[in-house]
């Protein structure tokens, strides 16, 4: 073939061109040129300095490498530049004479860098041969393989059921999440199994729920130990299965059982409980006052007579509560809405026969963490309590009227008794004194001694009347300082179930600062609860307006102290004011006309006055006003 | 010679009544006797010899009706006028139907004394 020597653009470089001495090398270097080029692997020879010493045709299409580039380090090529460390790596494979491999990024392609020794003639190591294999397509088909592995798994462990792949000596290869979570989760046990390896830390049981085949679902405890063996220097792992089936099943059936007695006990004692409510008539409830949510008690349904489990709202027990007592309660519950404190109220219930029932309620407010009120309380039926009290009440008004009466008729005949003694002695006296003047001759010493009696029984009279008069009116006055504020507190709160019975909505208006009066404390107790229950009385038949009862008490300009029971009863008559607080006069069967005079009398003798005066509106208002302690 | 004038004992433990109605009881025409007390009157010698008995009702020790009963023990028949200070009835009508001829209430008037010391007498 008559081929012309001539290199081909980007041939083999850097090796000496044939010449016409040695026409034999210069055929075999011809050759090895056409062979290098020929070769798709870039080939670059290095020499000891890392230096180009030479490159194939391969290398100067990839890497663009031109004649040059012959003398230069391959680091000045843009290209080679991305070789990592290696005129280090050559270094080392001249010095070892052992080949090395790097991998080596271009752009998007990769390749295998193989490094070898370039031996010369005489095994003597001169440079390296570099090579680079592409491995662009391989490393693209290895990300695929990944890809594809890791979807895989995701599907596989996504699947509940366990899977796995056994090796032909059994051993577990892979398996899924299932799997792995089926036995023991086994990741974390491995995690406490090399914290017990590593430190020989103690491993904590680890209980287990386990479906074994033909056993169905046990319960295990893992316990694990570590074991030295001699001769072993490796720690090794002994593990032990416990099956606590039956004793978890035993102590759930015991738990079970004491659920069961607990429950029956609560069931027993709320049967207690509703059946002490419906023996005692007492009913339970609870009222969260911001919502007026109200539950009630079984009982408490049973005596408003309302159908069990019905809603309860205060408009519903509004129905039920006696229209005359409303008020009070309405005030009562207005009241507790913001007081928060204990409470107690009687008010009766006008059932839809008209039947009346008596109720007490005694409740208990309490606040939640949030501060929001609630009240627990009772309500008893006490409608026989009431029925019979009053008929006691009444019993013992009139045995009380017939014991005043008879005190009175006792004392009477005694007063009686006492002033006729003298007056049939004065009679008889005057009688025998006329005969003696009157007879012939008239004896007149006689007369004189008899008219002498007469005077003398006389005396007597007028000293008994005397002794009556001091056994009425003079007693001894108790002298202390007395806190008319106090002393009213202490009456009112003796009146407080008496007024409530007579549904009178009391209220007290107490100065402040109050000065002392000096007298008898007891006296002027007995004054106010004389016009307090005087006032409640004058209210006894008002039923269209609220009995309303206020009590006052004032300084007056600290020259005195004034008291005033002011009602809205049916009033005083202006013309019977005075004639009012004299004794013995009275509006009333009971005869309390003597009360107000009484009272008169103890404040007359506390250098003080009581008097009366007719309301702008309905009702009368009695005051007192009594003189401050004289201050030392 | 005028006839004895009938004796009328008096028995209160009232001193003024003892001191005044004998002087009366005299100015009638009538003797009269005074005693402080029943017991007093029964151990004086003058039970058999009166005539009417004016007795107080209400006495420390015996009572009037007390020696009402002790005098129809003793089969003693002397009318008996009562006197009291108590005006109650329901004892005047008691005494007057255990047999007391008159319940005089005091203060009472000569007039009524004077008749019912005579009603006594017949």
């Amino acid at each position: 073939m008559a081929a012309q020597p001539v290199a081909p653009a980007g041939g083999w470089i850097g090796f000496g061109a044939p010449n016409g001495d040695d026409a034999d090398a210069g055929a075999a270097a011809t050759d090895l040129t056409n062979i290098l080029d020929t070769v798709e692997v870039p080939i670059v020879v290095l020499r000891r300095d890392f230096t180009i010493a030479g490159f194939n045709k391969a290398t100067a299409d990839e890497f663009r490498l031109s004649r040059s580039d012959v003398g230069r380090a391959p680091r000045d090529n843009s290209r080679l530049a991305g070789l990592p460390s290696l005129e280090e790596q050559c270094r080392e494979v001249m010095a070892s004479g052992v080949a090395a491999r790097a991998d080596f990024r271009d752009g998007d392609r990769w390749f295998v860098v193989r490094i070898s020794p370039y031996a010369n003639g005489e095994r003597q190591v001169s440079g390296t041969v570099l090579t680079f294999t592409n491995v662009t397509a391989f490393r693209a088909s290895i990300d695929q393989v990944i890809y594809e592995r890791e979807c895989t798994k995701a599907i596989l462990n996504a699947v509940p059921d366990p899977l796995a792949v056994l090796s032909p000596d059994q051993r577990i290869q892979s398996g899924n999440r299932a799997f792995y979570s089926m036995f023991f989760e086994l990741a974390s046990l491995r995690t406490r199994l090399k914290g017990m390896l590593a430190g020989g830390r103690a491993f904590d049981p680890v209980e287990v729920d386990q479906v074994i085949p033909g056993e169905g679902r046990r319960r295990l405890i893992l316990h694990a130990h570590p074991l030295a063996l001699p001769g072993h220097p490796e720690r090794r792992v002994l593990l032990t299965f416990e099956d606590i089936t039956a004793r978890r099943q035993a102590e759930a059936a015991n738990d079970l059982r004491a659920i069961a007695e607990r429950k029956d006990g609560l069931r027993r004692s709320e049967a207690f409980l509703a059946e002490a409510q419906r023996l005692s008539l007492t009913g339970s409830f609870s009222w969260r006052v911001s919502t007026d949510e109200i539950t009630w008690s079984d009982q408490l349904y049973r005596i408003f007579e309302f159908e069990p489990g019905m809603p309860v709202t205060l408009e519903l027990i509004g129905t039920r509560v006696h229209p005359e007592d409303m008020p009070l309660l309405g005030d009562r519950l207005e009241r507790a809405r913001d007081a928060g404190t204990d409470f107690e109220h009687e008010h009766r219930l006008q059932m839809p026969d008209r039947s009346i029932k008596y109720l007490h309620m005694v409740a208990h407010g309490t606040r939640d963490e949030d501060g929001r009120l609630e009240y627990i309380g009772a309500v008893q039926d006490v409608t026989a309590r009431r029925l019979s009290e009053q008929a006691l009440g009444k019993a013992q008004s009139e045995l009380a009227h017939v014991a005043r009466v008879s005190a009175l008729s006792t004392l009477t005949a005694s007063i009686a008794h006492e002033v006729n003694q003298p007056l049939s002695g004065i009679i008889t006296n005057a009688s025998t004194c006329l005969r003696m003047l009157a007879a012939d001759p008239p004896d007149l010493d006689g007369a004189r001694e008899t008219a002498r009696r007469a005077i003398r029984d006389g005396n007597r009279a007028s000293e008994v009347i005397a002794r009556v008069r001091t056994l009425f009116t003079k007693k001894e006055l108790a002298t202390e300082s007395v806190d008319l504020n106090g002393a009213t507190r202490e009456v009112t709160a003796l009146l407080m179930g008496e007024l409530q019975r007579n549904r009178v909505l009391l209220q007290l208006e107490l100065a402040q600062d109050l000065p002392t009066v000096t007298g008898d404390r007891i006296q002027l107790q007995q004054v106010i609860l004389n016009l307090v229950r005087n006032a409640s009385d004058a209210m006894a038949t008002v039923d269209d307006r609220p009995r309303q009862l206020l009590i006052r008490t004032e300084d007056e300009d600290g020259d005195g102290v004034r008291v005033s029971v002011r009602d809205a009863g049916i009033g005083v008559d202006p013309q019977n004011m005075t004639k009012l607080l004299d004794a013995f006069y009275t509006t009333k069967r009971d005869g309390m006309g003597i009360g107000l005079s009484v009272s008169r009398s103890i404040i007359e003798r506390h250098h003080g006055r009581l008097w009366a005066e007719p309301n702008d509106g309905p009702g009368a208002t009695f005051l007192f006003s009594i003189p401050v302690s004289q201050r030392p | 010679m005028a006839p004895k004038p009938s004796l009328v004992s008096v028995v209160d433990d009232d001193e003024s009544m003892r001191e005044a109605l004998p002087d009366l009881l005299r100015q009638f025409g009538f003797a009269a006797e005074a005693f402080a007390s029943a017991e007093a009157f029964l151990a004086s010698e003058f039970v058999s010899k009166t005539s009417c008995l004016l007795l107080d009702v209400a006495m420390p020790g015996m009572s009037g009706p007390d020696l009402q009963q002790e005098l129809t023990r003793r089969r003693q028949k002397i009318p008996i006028v009562f006197i009291t200070a108590y005006g109650d009835t329901s004892v005047l009508r008691r005494l007057l139907a255990r047999g007391a001829v008159r319940c005089l209430v005091k203060p009472f008037s000569d007039a009524a004394l004077l008749d019912a010391v005579g009603a006594a007498l017949t």
